[in-house]
């Protein structure tokens, strides 16, 4: 198959590049704004695609090489493409929550290991809690609108994080919209 | 005192720094424990990269503090704080207990 890297799109390029690695031994799960593109349909678009791995960063770059990827610092890019891949350090976790269960989406292209909607929501209400990052909360409200995603764990999550009052706001702008 | 843990003797430096001071930046660590920029800059980067650390641009100045989303934040704060106790006072005092005045300060008052 002839991969056209100038007009892949975020999920498409997620899944070469999952895909490439696991035929490789290597291990990576999607996580953070990527995963956001991919359940909202492009309505959110990142073009930072972050995997986490417990594998080295010399070996998944000798990986990525294959794809024509090359190492620029801590991350890789092709000339050619508007998409750039980083590599985030494990465990994989959203807040105090270490995450064990993924979502594997299949295409022609292979299987993408990624985040669950629930735990990308989560990942996304992380942000808005700490930093009261205003993008993170709309970025959830958008998963959470094209996604089925159960509120109650959410709520029983963020009371652990201790921001139950946050959660209130994003259930009030959730249930309006 | 934990050097021989982190392989790096800037690493304890800065955990008690920051469960001191709560945000850092390069320079003033580089001032206050008397050492060379380069090897600070690259350890605050190694605790990003990390997820220990995340950092923030203040006009042109990075500034760096505790990741809130970090899983084992507590635990390596906790061990901060225990390796800060066994520290010995003259050395709390010459390094980390900075007299830098942290208040605010209305624009325009003389310092």
């Amino acid at each position: 198959m002839v991969i056209d890297f100038s007009t892949i799109d975020a999920e498409q390029l997620a899944t070469l590049v999952c895909e490439t690695l696991a035929k490789n031994d290597v291990e990576a799960v999607l996580v953070g704004g990527a995963c956001v593109t991919i359940y909202s349909e492009n309505r959110y678009q990142s073009h930072d695609l972050d995997f986490a791995t417990y594998h080295d960063l010399n070996k998944v770059g000798s990986v990525l090489k294959k794809l024509g990827f090359e190492r620029k610092g801590k991350y890789f890019a092709r000339a050619d493409c508007s998409f750039f891949i980083d590599l985030v350090n494990p465990p994989i976790a959203v807040g105090e929550e270490p995450v064990k269960k993924f979502e594997r989406l299949k295409s022609a292209l292979g299987t993408l290991v990624l985040l669950t909607p629930v735990d990308c929501v989560k990942d996304r209400l992380a942000a808005y809690f700490h930093w009261n990052d205003r993008q993170a909360l709309e970025q959830a409200l958008l998963v959470s609108a094209h996604c089925s995603v159960d509120l109650e764990e959410i709520k029983e999550w963020s009371r652990k994080e201790g921001h139950l009052f946050k959660y209130k706001e994003f259930l009030d702008r959730f249930s309006n919209n | 005192m934990l050097e021989y843990l982190f392989a790096n003797k800037n690493v304890e430096k800065i955990l008690y720094f920051l469960f001191l001071h709560g945000k850092c930046h390069a320079s003033e660590l580089s001032k206050c424990f008397d050492s060379a920029l380069d090897p600070i800059q690259k350890t605050l980067l190694k605790l990003e990269w990390g997820g220990l650390l995340v950092s923030f641009s203040e006009g042109k100045t990075r500034i760096f503090e505790w990741n809130p989303r970090y899983p084992f934040l507590k635990e390596v704060q906790n061990l901060s704080k225990k390796m800060g106790e066994f520290l010995p006072e003259e050395i709390k005092e010459r390094y980390y207990l900075s007299t830098k005045r942290k208040r605010p300060r209305k624009t325009g008052k003389p310092l």
